[in-house]
């Protein structure tokens, strides 16, 4: 299969069940470690959290240390990135941008998935009326292209840290949604569960022991891809003056006052964006990796709606 | 109170300036530099394509208070007298004018044989309508006729204005910028004026599409002699990089979205013409003493000690602009020499200490539609933090920021005046108790007694005294922060002669020519 | 594989009455956008143009005055018939504003399209036919890196490279087509090559899964144990049947990029709708938001449809799904 529709996509093979190929005898961890381009995006990650979480006490300068007499200082020994047009080290204020940037993109991300399981497990193991509602609402969060509905709730509330969480989780939340229910559609019918079921164990329990270990593939899958398309709809609003606000650093907020320099400091403009750039591929590489190895049959569904 | 907001030419878009003015198209013909003009086929010459930062937002001259529409409105409306390249009044649509001996009855003869560019005559009817129309429905504008009493029309070329005290500024008043211009009451009335307006300037305007362009087309019939350009092209770009670009390879012949880091690398290039003037606009902090904590004078100087003016100015302007601790230039008769305020902390630690301000956060209110705002805003924040002070940025856009202005949301605001011309533009709408600008909520009946005084004073020196002792209070207490005076910068083909960038920020394209 | 026609009406109707549906639900949704605004909307709209009478009259025109029930069945009677109000800002009609935004955004998609299309059908289909050797390898990376370069950052790198160090191409403005044709290209080519670009690396990616999906069918192998040369087997299988599903990424992508060239309109200062939606954002006015919000999810809706249905009518196996 391979259109991306989404709707045809979710609903016929969504399900994260068991690979039947040799990829089941082999353990999922050394099949990632198998792949370099895995590895290296695994170890990418790992370096970029690092720098994020210890920013505070790596960074050479503070974030708003003004120092106009060195503005727009290229790179050199001092100002590994150089300078901006205030003259604060564009180094510091990347790392520190980092920081910013997966704390949004981790804190929505959560978000869209806490509440996009619960939907979509629900809808899945319930089924019935109110699955075709809930799935029609869903539908209907489809119908609007990413940007757009974070613009909007952006127009709602006031710009800032806070509200671009909330914007970009409730963007992706319907994608966990779909992704939840095309899984727990194809447990649900498994004949463990059924049995679980005749037994009358409760649905709790059952959702607990049965739905979740065996739809986890799937999502840990969209996960990885969902935080880095979070970090580039983070980076666009930001961009548009409607994310995170200055003087907090970010990497679309740098790359907006760059704007100004492009002919002037380059290096404005080049390293918020390879930061940016860097960290989105290592996320996309991982899950695509993740994804040959949890979750083989299911291609496409995120790309189709990923960008924007 | 009916609160007005901003006053003269208001705000200005980031950057801007003048280089020695000369031609000033509007029929004061002050230095034979109009290279064409007076006969018909004008209309087939060249289109001047220039790039404005925005977009207007309507094109009443009398209602909007945008610059973006003053940009465009400067080439099609016209005022009573209009300001030379030295800001002095010179006739404009009146020829000549006189007072009376008692300084209460201003007489204006208008200038025979002006249309409209739809063809009819204007008379002294427009001139009445038009100011009526700004006292009654109590426009943005409607300060500047505050000593006015009486306005007639004695016949169809005459117009008789009095006022109640003698008012030095009337002139300036009525000319310092378009938003005084003449409009005619059937484009108000039919509702068109603020997408079709009909003037009496150089050009009319022929299309305005929305979020594209506006275009003007030549007036063969202006009375300061017909435009030798064949119109103008307005586009709106707002990103410097992207104007600068569209000029260097010939897509448009003139922009000011010139952003100032990049003047030096501008003036080095031989294929453009940079402008710089010194400008009698000025940028300042606000404090909102509304509110407690900035209620009082030690805390507000404290802020005014903390504050690196020179970083700003330079962060800002790359030198283009002239540091201020008062709001008149160096070079304006009216200048006042005051340096209180340097970057001391100690001094600003102290006075906090004394005013028992323990720290906190400050809500400051910038725009994202001056980028100076958020540039100054920034490095305020870490001029604060010493202090104890959080600073926290909002950037709405101009409108959003002038709504959270007049509704006093704001801590510190940061802005900019621009187009003043006479000293009570400068000061009286912005610190009188009762002034219509006052968003900042100063009271100090010492400087209302001192404004209202040099409102009516004759005499140029005793006037100067008075505006020095009450801005020198009012820097004294912070009513504002005053930073710095900005340089209008422009930038242009050399293709295009006949223009000058002018410290008013007036871009009149009326006796412009376009070679090639 | 012709199916009964009978077949086909049933599945229109049920796609047709899907996409109200949704088209319903995308209404409420942006109808309930302003009763949700913290504080007055008109209030906040008309900023320092508040004058009581100008509060009056757009309260009335607005309706935000009458009864929520009321007034959202006459936002959706008048939607339905075009009428999307006035701007909260401007007092122009909505519609109309939309209108004249339209041929802009829609010039950018179409050019974006071809790129992306001139780039991934023969990059896709290369992949597919190599795949696991390095050529494959190369193009699936790259691809990768397509999608994860933030546009607007694109978009500065390119203005940077032909605009401001080689003074090639102009980095804005927008020439309507009808008025000047060489003078629309020169206009369109970079914004539509940063769009084109990414959406090129995102459908390359799709080109390749549905050309592999091809190949790995019954009769492909069929063919292949048959004896064909694998060029005919290309050709006439591979190819020709995986040319639906490439007509379906493609109609997809048009629908993306119509919704999401916001960021890069606003780099290329392009007169189109992502721009008003930004704007209008900014200046908080939402009727305005509403109508290009509302426009522009139903372009989304109504190429999704479209393309549900040519792929039925191409593809009967749809239907019986």
């Amino acid at each position: 299969m391979t259109e991306p529709r989404d709707e045809i996509v979710a609903d016929e093979h969504g399900a994260g069940v068991a690979p039947t190929d040799e990829a089941a005898r082999m353990t999922p961890f050394r099949l990632l470690a198998s792949n370099p381009l895995t590895v290296v995006s695994a170890l990418v990650l790992a370096v970029v959290v690092l720098l994020a979480i210890a920013a505070p006490w790596v960074a050479p300068y503070g974030i708003n240390a003004v120092d106009v007499a060195n503005a727009l200082q290229p790179p050199s020994a001092s100002h590994w990135f150089g300078t901006d047009d205030l003259g604060r080290d564009v180094f510091s204020r990347v790392i520190v941008a980092a920081r910013v940037s997966l704390q949004v993109a981790v804190v929505s991300v959560t978000f869209a998935l806490l509440v996009g399981v619960l939907i979509g497990v629900v809808s899945g193991y319930v089924g019935g009326l109110l699955d075709v509602v809930l799935m029609r609402v869903v539908d209907v969060m489809f119908a609007f292209p990413v940007l757009l509905l974070a613009l909007a709730i952006v127009a709602i509330l006031q710009p800032g840290m806070a509200t671009t969480m909330l914007a970009i989780g409730i963007v992706y939340t319907p994608i966990f949604a779909r992704v939840a229910r095309a899984s727990t559609l194809s447990v649900r019918h498994e004949p463990y569960v059924q049995v679980s079921r005749t037994m009358g164990t409760p649905t709790t329990t059952i959702l607990r022991t049965h739905v979740l270990p065996n739809i986890s593939g799937p999502l840990i899958v969209q996960t990885s891809l969902s935080l880095a398309f979070a970090i580039l709809s983070e980076a666009a609003l930001s961009f548009l003056g409607l994310g995170i606000q200055p003087p907090a650093p970010s990497w679309g907020g740098m790359l907006f006052s760059a704007q100004g320099f492009l002919g002037q400091a380059w290096w404005m403009s080049v390293f918020p964006g390879v930061a940016i750039f860097v960290t989105v591929l290592a996320f996309n590489l991982l899950g695509d990796g993740l994804r040959d190895v949890l979750d083989p049959k299911q291609r496409t569904l995120i790309e189709s709606r990923s960008r924007r | 109170m009916k609160r007005r907001t901003f006053v003269s030419g208001v705000l200005l878009m980031a950057t801007g300036a003048v280089a020695a003015g000369c031609s000033t198209g509007e029929g004061v013909d002050l230095d034979g530099e109009s290279t064409s003009g007076g006969t018909d086929g004008a209309t087939t010459g060249a289109v001047l394509r220039v790039a404005i930062g925005g977009e207007p937002d309507q094109l009443d001259p009398n209602k909007t208070s945008a610059y973006f529409s003053f940009q465009v409105l400067e080439n099609v409306f016209d005022t009573l007298v209009a300001p030379d390249e030295k800001l002095e009044m010179q006739p404009a649509l009146a020829e000549t004018w006189e007072t009376s001996e008692d300084q209460l009855t201003w007489t204006f003869h208008l200038r025979e044989g002006v249309t409209w560019h739809d063809g009819s005559a204007l008379t002294s009817a427009d001139v009445v309508y038009t100011y009526n129309r700004i006292i009654d429905e109590e426009l943005s504008n409607a300060w500047k006729f505050g000593s006015v009493t009486g306005i007639e029309a004695p016949d169809e070329l005459t117009v008789v204005i009095t006022v109640g005290a003698p008012t030095p500024s009337l002139l300036s008043s009525l000319g310092g910028f378009k938003g005084l211009a003449i409009v005619q009451e059937a484009n108000v009335t039919s509702g068109e004026i603020g997408t079709k307006p009909i003037g009496t300037g150089p050009y009319s305007v022929t299309e305005y599409a929305s979020g594209d362009q506006i275009t003007l087309a030549a007036n063969p019939d202006y009375w300061g002699g017909a435009p030798a350009l064949g119109g103008i092209e307005y586009r709106f770009i707002s990103e410097p990089s992207t104007a600068l670009a569209a000029l260097r390879s010939g897509e448009i012949d003139w922009t000011d979205v010139v952003p100032p880091q990049q003047v030096a690398e501008l003036q080095d290039d031989d294929s453009l013409v940079v402008g710089i003037t010194p400008s009698s606009d000025y940028w300042y902090l606000a404090l909102n003493q509304k509110r407690e904590a900035w209620s009082d004078v030690r805390v507000r100087q404290a802020i005014a000690y903390a504050i690196d003016r020179d970083a700003i100015v330079q962060a800002v302007s790359y030198g283009t602009a002239a540091a201020n601790q008062l709001a008149i230039p160096q070079d304006s008769f009216w200048y006042t020499e005051y340096s209180r305020y340097s970057t001391d902390l100690t001094t600003a630690q102290e006075l906090l200490d004394e005013a028992g301000f323990t720290g906190g956060t400050l809500d400051m209110l910038a725009t994202s539609d001056y980028p100076e705002t958020v540039t100054a805003a920034q490095i305020i924040a870490s001029n604060l933090e010493p202090l104890g002070i959080t600073v926290e940025i909002r950037q709405p856009d101009f409108s959003t920021w002038l709504d959270e202005q007049n509704s006093g949301n704001f801590d510190m605001l940061m802005m900019g005046w621009l187009g003043n011309i006479d000293p009570d533009d400068f000061y009286y709408a912005q610190h009188h108790s009762a002034g219509g600008s006052n968003a900042q909520g100063y009271a100090n009946a010492e400087v209302d007694e001192l404004l209202d005084a040099a409102r009516t004073e004759l005499d140029k020196d005793a006037r100067k005294e008075l505006y020095a002792s009450a801005a020198t209070t009012i820097a004294d207490e912070c009513s504002y922060i005053y930073l710095y005076n900005p340089s209008v910068i422009q930038t242009w083909s050399p293709d295009l002669e006949g223009y000058e960038a002018r410290a008013d920020r007036a871009i009149r394209f009326a006796t412009a020519t376009l070679a090639g | 594989m012709r199916v009964a026609p009978r077949q086909l009406v049933v599945f229109l109707g049920r796609r047709l009455l899907y996409s109200a549906v949704v088209l319903l639900g995308v209404l409420v949704l942006v109808f309930a956008l302003v009763q949700v605004v913290p504080g007055d909307p008109i209030r906040l709209a008309l900023g320092t143009r508040y004058t009581e009478e100008a509060y009056q009259a757009l309260l009335a025109a607005s309706g935000l005055d009458r009864p929520l029930v009321e007034q959202f069945f006459s936002y959706l009677g008048h939607a339905l018939t075009g009428d999307l109000g006035v701007s909260f800002r401007s007092g122009e009609p909505v519609t109309a504003l939309l209108l004249q935004r339209l041929p802009a955004t829609l010039s950018l998609a179409v050019v974006g399209l071809v790129i992306a299309l001139v780039i991934s059908i023969p990059a896709g289909i290369w992949s597919a036919l190599h795949e696991g050797r390095l050529s494959d390898a190369i193009i699936r990376v790259t691809s990768q890196f397509g999608v994860s370069v933030p546009d607007f950052w694109m978009g500065m790198l390119l203005i940077l490279l032909f605009s401001t160090t080689w003074v090639l191409l102009p980095s804005s403005g927008y020439v309507a087509l009808s008025d000047d044709g060489a003078q629309w290209a020169r206009r369109v080519l970079l914004p539509g090559l940063t769009v084109g670009l990414v959406a090129g690396a995102i459908m390359t990616r799709y080109i390749r899964s549905a050309v592999l999906e091809v190949a790995s069918m019954s009769y492909v192998r069929t063919a292949r144990s048959k004896g064909l040369s694998s060029g005919i087997v290309v050709r006439r299988h591979i190819l020709r049947n995986a040319l639906v599903p490439v007509l379906t990424i493609a109609g997809i992508q048009f629908a993306t990029i119509l919704g999401g060239v916001i960021v890069v309109e606003v780099v290329f200062a392009w007169p189109g709708l992502g721009r008003l939606v930004y704007e209008s954002v900014a200046a908080r006015d939402y009727s305005m938001i509403q109508g290009s919000v509302l426009l522009i999810a139903a372009m989304f809706l109504l190429v999704n449809l479209i393309v549900d249905v040519l792929y039925a009518v191409v593809d009967p196996r749809i239907r019986l799904s």
